[in-house]
């Protein structure tokens, strides 16, 4: 089995952290795996986005012109990137800054609220992009919150590491975001 | 920030993965100036090696960076730097002096997109600046090309031990796309034995009389005697030292011949050539000086057609047409530059070509 | 009982011929240089990083460790070997292109960053080993090769003055100018090499002489008459004296 993910948003929304994690995950639960940004002047501003790929097997292309799960945290990126949504893929919207949604009938979607629920519950926006990895956990299946939750504690650099109770919150809500959303 | 783990995975960046094998691999100096897609290199030194007790210096350019590895390297310690395409060129000079010179300069090259300023994306553009060299007069240096993350931390230990062994500049030549990407790392124990310098590293002439490490050599005689001796040398590394990778060649119609970053696309193409019915193979060098091209040799005995794939105009392919020999045509997949081609874009050349 | 008054310095290899031309300064500067070197007692720590021009043969004469580094770069070369070996003594001997023409930027940056390194540099207002052509010293009205008609500010512009450069770096402990035109400048020289060996042998950063030099061959002068143009014509330029010195009283 080979999926690939990508993660895209503004910069500052911790998107290439996410993936980090994300990847982390994947190589706790034994999997090959590869992260690839968007770097240089891409950062300044603009989108943010990277690749994720996880695999059984060797691991060629970093990054596909089709990902079969993406995540989009604002609107710019869910422009860019809806045609790159493999078909029968899915996309995560965060309806929070993506509200004008373009609908493909060939693959699924999540909506939600992510931002706002992150301001409401955790009273951080800044947990958007972890909030987005539980959902994706759940959304997909394909992931352990236990290796998501060993992959913050890895990529939470220790100088920050009192933000880590506050991250293992924001995942297990957005894990629980069907939960929620009834 | 990475941190110098022995035996234990971790997710690191391709630059990261470099810097932190080269403290592993004892590099105690480390001279370099900023360029993407390689600046997470000098900066991971610039912390670690002042925590060590090592030297790091923030060079005034990289014609200076060059130039202070050379010094470093010359009193027999292990030393370093980095930079990219570009900047580079700029250490041509440098690089000629120290092959002269004999000295075991390491240096770490992230190609990103040339000529001229280009751009910051990945590339291979740099081939024949790594191979063919761009200072003057006969030389070669060593070079070896990663093509993952593992890769890039198990062949900078090795640049560091061939570069002893052979006093010869040997560069780790990556990319862009290697050193940004991250994949799961075991930082091995430095396989590689000590090589002793004493009998020519400056020390201060303590007790014997003073050494003079120079390229200068007024002679014609001299030179040529120079010349003779150094491309012994090179003939043994290329007798000792060739290295590459090869999957499914023995039975294939079609050799795939990639290096670096690119040949991971390839890997996968060949094998959805497989699954097509097109017997198709891989060839990667690792080591792109000392070439693998007796094996190209051998293999074009039996192989219908050759197809390199690179991300540049085409330049490795010169190189397997030199050591084919025209016993079999060699043909070119290429992207200018970029991440790879796709596998499935690759296979569909393929089938164009065949 | 016969005194010995004269001897070759012990740094000095036997039996070494010396290549500079008849009546050039180098072969005074080069003696000087030695002597300090056995009078501080530290040749068997010493590494030269020897440039390009006619102050490269001077690994020829030192019994000492000497790497050759490509023009202008023996100022990164000795960073290089200072910072891998800080308990060497390590110095660079470079002519005033080398210096400060091709290797500007690495003899600033290395005493901005104050280095612990030792410099000579040798201003003979002209590229003196390529055939006498207009250089980063050559003074206001100098005919060279390269200025047929005399250095003037449309064409080349100005020279640099060194020592006073050197001077304004923040990392630079000592730096003086210096000539070797008379027996009591000549000592005053070779106190101001010791200076510049003995800062960086403290560990206080970047020592630096300039010594304004003769070139009798590329000049067309004998050496009598180089040297009243040391005085007559290069030390209104370029004035000797002590431009800093962190050591100093007061």
């Amino acid at each position: 089995m080979e999926k690939s993910f990508l993660i895209a948003g503004f910069g500052g929304q911790g998107v290439l952290l996410a993936g980090e994690v994300l990847a982390n995950a994947f190589m706790y639960a034994g999997k090959n795996v590869t992260w690839y940004p968007s770097y240089g002047a891409e950062m300044r501003g603009g989108t943010v986005n990277c690749s994720v790929k996880m695999s059984d097997t060797e691991i060629g292309s970093v990054q596909d012109s089709t990902s079969d799960y993406i995540i989009v945290l604002n609107q710019a990126s869910f422009d860019r990137f809806l045609p790159s949504v493999s078909k029968n893929g899915t996309i995560i919207v965060n309806t929070s800054l993506a509200s004008d949604t373009k609908v493909r009938d060939d693959i699924n979607y999540v909506f939600f609220p992510i931002t706002q629920t992150a301001d409401e519950k955790l009273n951080s926006t800044k947990m958007t992009n972890i909030i987005a990895l539980g959902i994706l956990a759940r959304a997909t299946g394909l992931l352990d919150l236990k290796d998501l939750e060993k992959a913050l504690d890895t990529v939470i650099p220790p100088h920050r590491k009192n933000l880590l109770p506050l991250n293992l919150q924001a995942l297990k809500i957005g894990y629980e975001y069907d939960l929620l959303h009834v | 920030m990475v941190e110098c783990l022995k035996d234990k995975k971790v997710l690191t960046k391709g630059n990261y993965a470099i810097a932190n094998a080269a403290v592993l691999a004892g590099c105690q100096c480390y001279f370099g100036y900023p360029i993407t897609p390689q600046s997470e290199i000098g900066e991971f030194m610039s912390g670690k090696m002042q925590e060590l007790g090592r030297a790091y210096v923030s060079a005034e350019s990289e014609l200076a960076a060059i130039n202070m590895v050379i010094g470093a390297v010359s009193t027999g310690v292990k030393a370093m730097t980095s930079s990219s395409s570009c900047a580079v060129a700029l250490m041509q000079e440098g690089l000629s002096y120290a092959a002269a010179d004999e000295l075991p300069v390491v240096l770490v090259s992230v190609m990103r997109g040339g000529p001229g300023l280009g751009n910051i994306y990945p590339s291979q553009g740099d081939y024949f600046q790594a191979t063919k060299g761009g200072g003057d007069g006969d030389y070669k240096l060593i070079v070896l090309a990663p093509s993952t993350v593992q890769e890039c931390a198990d062949l900078t230990y090795k640049a560091f031990y061939l570069a002893q062994k052979y006093r010869n500049p040997t560069v780790l030549l990556a990319d862009g796309m290697l050193g940004q990407m991250m994949e799961p790392v075991e930082y091995k124990q430095n396989p590689y034995p000590e090589i002793d310098n004493s009998n020519w590293a400056l020390t201060g002439a303590k007790g014997r009389k003073g050494r003079i490490i120079r390229s200068y050599a007024p002679l014609a005689s001299d030179r040529c005697e120079f010349l003779e001796k150094l491309y012994k040398k090179y003939k043994l590394i290329e007798e000792n030292e060739t290295e590459w990778e090869e999957i499914g060649v023995e039975d294939a119609d079609v050799v795939l011949v990639s290096f670096g970053g690119t040949a991971r696309n390839v890997k996968i193409a060949a094998k959805m050539c497989r699954e097509k019915g097109i017997k198709a193979g891989v060839l990667r060098p690792i080591t792109l000086f000392p070439f693998p091209h007796k094996r190209l040799f051998e293999l074009s005995k039996k192989v219908k057609k050759f197809i390199t794939v690179e991300v540049n105009m085409g330049q490795m392919v010169n190189d397997v047409r030199l050591a084919v020999n025209g016993n079999a045509p060699v043909e070119l997949i290429h992207k200018p530059v970029g991440i790879p081609p796709a596998p499935e874009e690759i296979v569909k050349q393929i089938e164009e070509l065949i | 009982m016969a005194e010995q008054v004269f001897k070759i310095p012990d740094s000095i290899k036997k039996n070494a011929k010396f290549s500079y031309c008849p009546g050039c300064d180098h072969g005074v500067a080069t003696r000087l240089v030695a002597e300090v070197i056995d009078e501080l007692g530290i040749r068997e720590k010493t590494i030269l990083a020897a440039s390009v021009g006619c102050s490269v043969t001077l690994y020829d004469f030192l019994e000492i460790d000497s790497l050759e580094a490509p023009h202008g770069r023996a100022m990164a070369e000795a960073t290089g070997i200072k910072r891998a070996c800080p308990d060497k003594f390590v110095f660079t001997y470079q002519g005033d292109g080398d210096f400060a023409s091709i290797g500007l930027a690495e003899s600033m940056h290395a005493a901005l960053r104050g280095e612990n390194i030792s410099a000579i540099c040798i201003n003979n207002t002209t590229y003196g080993m390529t055939g006498g052509q207009l250089g980063p010293t050559t003074i206001m009205g100098q005919k060279t090769t390269t200025s047929p008609t005399g250095r003037n500010r449309e064409y080349y512009g100005y020279p640099i003055k060194i020592a006073e450069h050197i001077a304004l770096c923040d990392g630079t402990a000592y730096s003086a100018r210096v000539s070797l035109d008379t027996v009591a400048n000549i000592r005053k020289a070779k106190q101001a090499i010791k200076k510049a060996f003995e800062v960086q042998l403290k560990g206080l950063g970047f020592g630096f002489v300039e010594i304004l030099s003769t070139c009798p061959t590329n000049w067309k002068m004998t050496p009598d008459k180089a040297h009243e143009r040391v005085r007559n014509e290069m030390m209104p330029v370029f004035k000797l004296g002590v431009y800093k010195d962190i050591t100093a009283e007061g």
